[in-house]
């Protein structure tokens, strides 16, 4: 018990810091994104440092340097927003070539949209050619030779591929 | 989750022990895979509780993807190296203002009426209509609202929904608005009542019809060909019909509204039957060999696990289930039976 009062003390804190985030996440998302886009990531930073500080021990940073560890946190948090951002323009993107016959509701572009932010964050990590070696026996049902002729490379390195991106998976996935 | 009490290994993974599940899984989805292979791997399982963790782990990752949408999941996904994708973003940024998918994010498209319910596999919704009445929408159904002046519309297009109606509100001005469940099949009008309509499955050698199982009070069915041939039908009966004709009526299956408690209850039902059942609740495939399609099965199944029903069929018939490597599973005769 006392490992976790001590760390929603220094998560508390670090709150005391989220004006000074919410300024810096508004300079860095520009003016054209509006403040309550900054409030859902200043937000979700600090989620992040609650779920690893019940996790884990605090890094030394936390407290000898509040602000640097909160931009340290905060940065990962932008990069995973401006991920999922590129994704939705893609998967939009994708749609617009569907018949419209075909086109989803929203609920169910939502839910495709979830499962597909959760694999891009999985894979963001692997080399391009290994997340298209595994995309491409996953979602296409390739087999590892026709992954090979369409790559141009060898049966073996898509194994490598194929092998690191599950390892990936197991690692980041929950 | 238990807090403190379970230890952080139960989140994360020994990257030593994701690699050798990794490698297998690379080694398994080979072709052709040796007998020996396939039981080192079953060894490498069984040997610690991590690794078939890791291993499950694995497994339900290849499942998700493989209920992705095909092409568009990989031009998504697909989207070049990760800095390019990130140099991208910049201009994105400074071109969109609102980003789309934040802003569907949190309007959910129910809240505005007259407006078109939708649920996916393995989801279950209810909704409260405009004039008081109970819509709950089965797995994967599509249904519109179109409520007027003349009438209380409901358009069934795909899966299964349960109707609990309510008096008009408007019959305090004027005459009551009939209430109407409409599919390609034709109408089924209310008559005060409780009734669960199912839409037509899409099968090629079936001749398309609507089910409908009354339990409270009664409806009336107008074919949508032959009008000529409506009837009621009372509380207690179940009854499907074409566009030009209603079979005769049966008693209703007991246990016809189960699903929405989220349960399955079958009584000696045949297997090939019952993995249809369940495949309705499940994105991809799901297939009964027709060797143990005449197998029978009984019990309550909760509808919200529909792997762990599947993971336990071997306890209980002389079944095995096999994952391929996409979303496509297949219940086969047990190779230890035959």
């Amino acid at each position: 018990m006392a490992a976790i009062d001590s760390s929603l003390l220094q998560v508390q804190a670090l709150y005391s810091h989220h004006g000074w985030l919410l300024g810096w996440l508004r300079r860095k998302l520009g003016h054209v994104s509006g403040n309550a886009e900054a409030a859902d990531l200043a937000q979700d930073t600090f989620v992040r440092i609650l779920v690893s500080h019940q996790r884990e021990q605090a890094p030394e940073l936390t407290l000898r340097e509040p602000r640097a560890y909160l931009v340290t946190v905060a940065t990962r948090v932008l990069f995973n927003h401006y991920r999922r951002l590129s994704l939705e323009q893609a998967y939009l993107q994708a749609l617009e070539q569907m018949p419209q016959a075909l086109a989803p509701s929203p609920e169910e572009r939502l839910l495709v949209l979830e499962t597909l932010n959760e694999v891009d964050a999985m894979l963001d990590a692997l080399p391009a050619k290994a997340r298209s070696a595994f995309l491409l026996s996953q979602l296409e049902g390739l087999s590892y030779q026709e992954i090979a002729d369409q790559l141009d490379v060898s049966v073996r390195t898509v194994k490598r591929y194929m092998a690191l991106a599950f390892e990936e998976c197991i690692m980041l996935g929950n | 989750m238990t807090g403190r009490a379970s230890p952080p290994e139960s989140l994360s993974f020994d990257r030593a022990i994701a690699r050798q599940a990794a490698q297998w899984l690379v080694k398994l989805h080979d072709d052709p895979v040796s007998a020996a292979d396939r039981d080192a791997c079953a060894r490498w399982r069984a040997a610690h509780p991590e690794h078939e963790r890791a291993w499950q782990r694995a497994e339900q990752i290849s499942s998700k993807l493989g209920g992705l949408p095909g092409g568009i999941a990989l031009q998504s996904l697909n989207r070049g190296s990760r800095v390019e994708r990130r140099a991208v973003l910049k201009t994105l940024l400074l071109l969109i203002s609102a980003p789309v998918g934040y802003a569907t994010y949190r309007t959910l498209p129910w809240e505005q009426w007259s407006a078109d319910l939708r649920t996916s596999a393995g989801e279950r919704r209810s909704v409260a209509l405009a004039d008081g009445s109970e819509l709950i929408l089965n797995t994967a159904s599509a249904v519109d609202v179109r409520f007027d002046a003349q009438q209380r519309l409901l358009v069934l297009h795909a899966g299964e929904i349960m109707i609990r109606t309510a008096r008009d509100p408007a019959a305090e001005q004027g005459p009551s608005r009939p209430f109407v469940v409409r599919t390609t099949q034709g109408n089924i009008r209310a008559l005060g009542t409780r009734f669960i309509v199912s839409a037509a499955d899409t099968h090629p050698t079936m001749a398309p019809a609507t089910r409908v199982t009354v339990l409270e009070h009664a409806v009336e069915i107008r074919p949508a060909i032959d009008a000529g041939r409506t009837r009621v039908i009372e509380a207690g009966q179940q009854v499907s019909f074409s566009g030009s004709e209603i079979a005769a009526p049966q008693p209703a299956d007991r246990y016809a509204a189960a699903w929405v408690d989220g349960k399955l209850i079958v009584n000696a039902m045949r297997l090939d039957d019952f993995v249809a059942q369940l495949g309705r609740y499940r994105r991809g495939l799901l297939r009964c060999d027709p060797q143990i399609s005449g197998l029978r099965i009984s019990g309550a199944f909760q509808l919200d696990n529909i792997d762990g029903i599947l993971n336990a069929l071997p306890d209980t018939l002389p079944v095995a289930v096999l994952y391929r490597s996409r979303y496509w599973v297949t219940v086969i005769p047990s190779p230890t039976a035959s």
